[in-house]
């Protein structure tokens, strides 16, 4: 007890915060932007070399350049996508009372909790043609042979959650008080919502286009599955898959590093561009929401029309998100068994949740104490900054993200270039912002005199922490770390490119698909979408759970 | 228990000043009442002295001793915010014992005191129930029984009553001050509503822009306010402008037109520039008799006990009088009246370079 106390007064201690505020804060800065953006200076120290390996080579840059053009159209079509249908499936489920609207909500979430690599291999089945070798069930789709197209279906299936769960949050936060006092002001029931809600939609516009945006701009392992699994897709790349295809190379061919360079520093640039574009054009650009169309818009408003748009609101989730996810049980039920050698997918699995387990470790124990400092102790601008910067490695494509930080780690030979050591870092890198912004945007919603009063009864600010606000955000850390476990256990990008040759589950299902043993990796999809989805039970479980009790 | 000593405290937020020279004493086991308008610097003051915020500049002294740099957690002054800040996942029992449990008390001394604080708020049937459970009052008698078992030598309320409906809020003036004095607990608390300090101080400080315009009881702020802002912050008051033509035992203050006015004796010199206040308490109307004023009944409200009527003067504005409620009927709105005054009762006030508006503004 003596003990304990004394450590308590000893981090209490005013220098002790102070070093500890500055400890948190470079670890941050340090591990995870510096690495994330630390390729950008490969572009001023080896310039010739880009110059002479990609620059100079006509062939290199058109594909570099046709990889990329296409990670960005296929983002961008996703992301529109998404809002179309995802707008009125948000509307549904805030403004809507229907049977079955529980199971609706639970069913939006559940391709969150299928990793990508499973998630590429179950839709490219269902959706693409298939070589004959794979003996698809019948009943798939089976008749899309543009790559281009199954990669945007894809990304759609596991980027929608996203958009829906943006909206319909910031959704439940206007009051619709407003649209009723539009509507008893004479206005139909759609222009009252075009011309009052839908202008206040920003904030939760940006947050859901971010999160599309960048999750699709992100995805490799998925991707690379896919276009594993389709028929004649040769030649199509986007910028992750390039990174991941290259870095493998790599190992044998150090020639192609500074292609790998320059395409990770076209991915960041572009994406950290993107994301400062769209900021200012969501938040400034007034669109002309104020003119109305009285007759039209009474006539869209009821009747028919209302439904047909509910109905294929379902209809998409069905049929373009659910299907393709879970397609791959009826692949692995109907396919005839074959034997394989379970030993190295084990010991993959293994791997993945040790570094998943030691991410979130990290996470946790750095995270909060960052969130903590943005949420309360730092200074204005400073916590402005930070939560600013905390978005970049979010933004940043895994696949870029990982070989920057591996070459920063290994170019500064600080720590020792393990590939477990450098696998984690990476995979902290772009966790970490889970952790930090599901932290800091609960403790900002607690009122700080909480802690205050317990100060002032008495409380050492580790004690305050304790006792007051940990049990107040108790729910909100353990969905970041949920979040950030599975992101781990899931990320294929990040890990190709930081180190050519470790095998992590997800990396593991891409290798069995591309050497064709598909039952297999249909039958570690499945282990890994039920321990996924096992995490996934926790975590609704907990939430529940809290707001039952307040 | 601690006397408190500000001494030339300043803070500034984003060039806001919040604290700009505070410099003031409470005595030990004094109940009093920090007053000001919203944004004057009250709670800025109130964390100073909790710790909770550090000065840029200047000491905070208990009992002599210089605490600027001790923790709040080792000053035993405990803030009571307007929402109280009771824990929500503690039961009243648990909240009361925080400050008890974090120092690690015997568990004999926990149970007798958990025992003796509920007993003294009242509160011993509902140990068991969680703060969303309990009425506002019962709220803020938690919050106080949870302060005082922690051991609090000193008490910093911010506004303790806000939260609580009219008629509670009225009634647990009495409650809150008669608790405090019995425990001869020195307390500070902060409210922007004249009539609650004004029943529950031993002393009000009138705190205006991060500073202290007066510090007095009650009875010498009302009557003998220092400025304009006072004067008409605690107590609305009437102004009239002019200039001193007469000393001699009252003071005659003259306006361009000539009217006149009579104020109780102060330092001025004739020819001086003033403003004469008196409150509306004490500013009388009457149809039939010779006043200072002319004027005509503009507005008469009924407020339960009293009735003002609001008597436009041309060229000079409103003038209010307070009077009690049995002179209903006296007046009607068009009436012409004249308005007075006993001298003694309005007070002159000299302003340096501002205007009297600027002086009186309620940011």
């Amino acid at each position: 007890m003596k003990r304990i106390d004394s450590v308590i007064d000893f981090i209490s201690g005013r220098n002790f915060r102070k070093g500890w505020h500055v400890f948190i804060i470079a670890f941050f800065l340090i591990f995870v932007i510096l690495p994330t953006v630390y390729i950008l200076t490969y572009a001023y120290t080896e310039w010739s070399a880009i110059e002479s390996g990609v620059l100079d080579n006509k062939d290199t840059m058109d594909l570099i350049m046709g990889s990329i053009a296409a990670s960005f159209e296929i983002a961008a079509i996703v992301t529109v996508i998404d809002f179309a249908v995802g707008l009125p499936m948000a509307w549904m489920l805030v403004r809507k009372k229907f049977r079955g609207k529980n199971f609706v909500d639970t069913l939006i979430d559940m391709p969150l909790a299928v990793p990508t690599a499973a998630l590429g291999f179950s839709s490219a089945i269902f959706w693409a043609t298939t070589p004959p070798a794979m003996n698809a069930p019948p009943f798939a789709f089976g008749a899309i042979t543009s790559p281009m197209l199954l990669i945007i279906l894809l990304h759609i299936v596991f980027s929608y959650p996203y958009m829906v769960r943006s909206l319909s949050a910031i959704l439940e936060q206007i009051d619709e008080t407003y649209e009723i006092a539009g509507q008893t002001l004479g206005a139909s029931k759609l222009t009252a919502v075009r011309t009052i809600t839908l202008p206040l939609f920003r904030a939760g516009l940006i947050t859901g286009i971010i999160l599309c945006f960048s999750r699709s701009l992100s995805e490799t392992g998925g991707t690379m599955i896919a276009l594993a699994t389709m028929a004649n897709s040769a030649g199509f790349n986007t910028g992750p898959t390039l990174i991941g295809t290259w870095k493998k190379l790599s190992a044998t061919n150090p020639e192609l590093v500074p292609q790998l360079a320059f395409v990770s520093i076209l991915l960041i640039i572009v994406a950290l561009v993107l994301l400062i574009v769209l900021k200012v054009v969501v938040m400034k650009v007034r669109l002309p929401m104020g003119k109305v169309w009285p007759t039209p818009e009474k006539i869209l408003s009821r009747g028919l029309v209302p439904k047909l748009k509910d109905g294929s609101a379902i209809f998409f989730l069905a049929v373009f998100v659910l299907i393709p996810s879970f397609f791959i049980f009826t692949f692995v039920l109907t396919s005839s068994p074959s034997v394989g050698d379970w030993g190295p997918f084990a010991g993959s699995l293994g791997y993945s949740f040790l570094i998943a387990a030691v991410v979130t470790a990290i996470d946790l124990g750095l995270g909060i104490p960052l969130a903590m400092y943005i949420a309360r102790s730092g200074s204005r601008k400073v916590s402005h900054a930070l939560d600013v910067l905390v978005n970049v490695p979010l933004i940043v494509p895994t696949a870029a993200l990982g070989f920057s930080l591996g070459q920063f780690w290994t170019d500064q030979s600080l720590i020792p270039s393990v590939p477990m050591l450098l696998i984690i870092m990476a995979h902290v890198a772009f966790t970490y912002p889970l952790v930090v912004r599901n932290v800091a945007g609960a403790v900002e919603e607690i009122d700080p005199s909480y802690e205050e009063t317990a100060r002032t009864l008495g409380a050492k600010p580790v004690q305050g922490f304790r006792r007051v606000l940990y049990p107040m955000i108790k729910s909100s850390i353990l969905a970041g770390a949920i979040m950030a476990f599975t992101r781990s256990l899931g990320e294929t990008g990040a890990t190709q490119a930081v180190v050519s040759d470790v095998v992590t589950a997800p990396v593991y299902i891409v290798d069995l698909v591309n050497s064709g043993q598909y039952y297999l990796a249909g039958l570690a999809c499945i282990i890994l979408i039920i321990v996924s989805y096992a995490a996934m039970l926790l975590l609704r479980y907990v939430t529940k759970k809290k707001r039952g009790a307040i | 228990m601690p006397d408190i000593r500000l001494e030339d405290v300043h803070k500034r937020y984003d060039g806001i000043k919040a604290a700009d020279g505070l410099d003031f004493s409470v005595r030990d086991g004094e109940y009093v009442c920090l007053l000001g308008p919203t944004g004057a610097g009250k709670t800025t003051a109130l964390r100073i002295m909790a710790g909770l915020t550090e000065p840029d500049s200047g000491k905070v002294l208990f009992d002599g001793k210089d605490v600027t740099s001790v923790e709040p957690e080792d000053r035993k002054a405990v803030l009571l915010s307007q929402t109280y800040s009771l824990f929500p996942q503690m039961t009243v029992a648990e909240n009361i014992l925080f400050g008890p449990n974090i120092r690690n008390w015997p568990e004999e001394a926990r149970v007798k005191t958990l025992a003796n604080m509920l007993d003294l708020v009242r509160l011993t049937r509902r140990s068991d129930a969680y703060p969303r459970e309990l009425s506002g009052g019962m709220q803020q008698r938690t919050a106080l029984a949870r302060a005082l078992a922690s051991g609090a030598k000193v008490l910093l309320l911010d506004e303790p009553l806000r939260a609580l409906d009219a008629r509670l809020r009225i009634s647990l003036r009495h409650d809150l001050r008669s608790l405090a004095k019995s425990l001869r607990i020195t307390t500070i608390h902060v409210t922007h509503d004249q009539d609650e300090a004004l029943v529950m101080a031993d002393r009000i400080a009138v705190v205006r822009n991060g500073r202290v315009l007066q510090m007095d009881t009650p009875k010498e702020v009302f009557d003998r306010p220092v400025s304009p802002f006072v004067a008409n912050f605690v107590g609305q008051s009437n102004f009239f402008q002019g200039s001193v033509s007469r000393v001699d035992g009252s003071i005659e203050v003259r306006d361009e037109q000539g009217r006149k006015v009579f104020a109780r004796e102060t330092a001025v010199s004739p020819g001086e520039k003033v403003v004469v206040g008196v409150k509306v308490g004490n500013t009388e109307i009457a149809k039939e008799r010779e006043g200072y004023l002319q004027g005509i009944v503009e507005r008469i409200l009924f407020e339960g006990r009293n009735l003002f009527i609001d008597v436009m003067v041309s060229g000079l504005g409103r003038f209010s009088s307070r009077m009690p409620a049995v002179k209903k009927g006296e007046f009607a709105v068009g009436d012409k009246v004249s308005i007075r005054w006993t001298p003694d009762k309005a007070t002159v006030f000299t302003l340096k370079d501002k205007s009297l508006d600027d002086e009186l503004r309620v940011e």
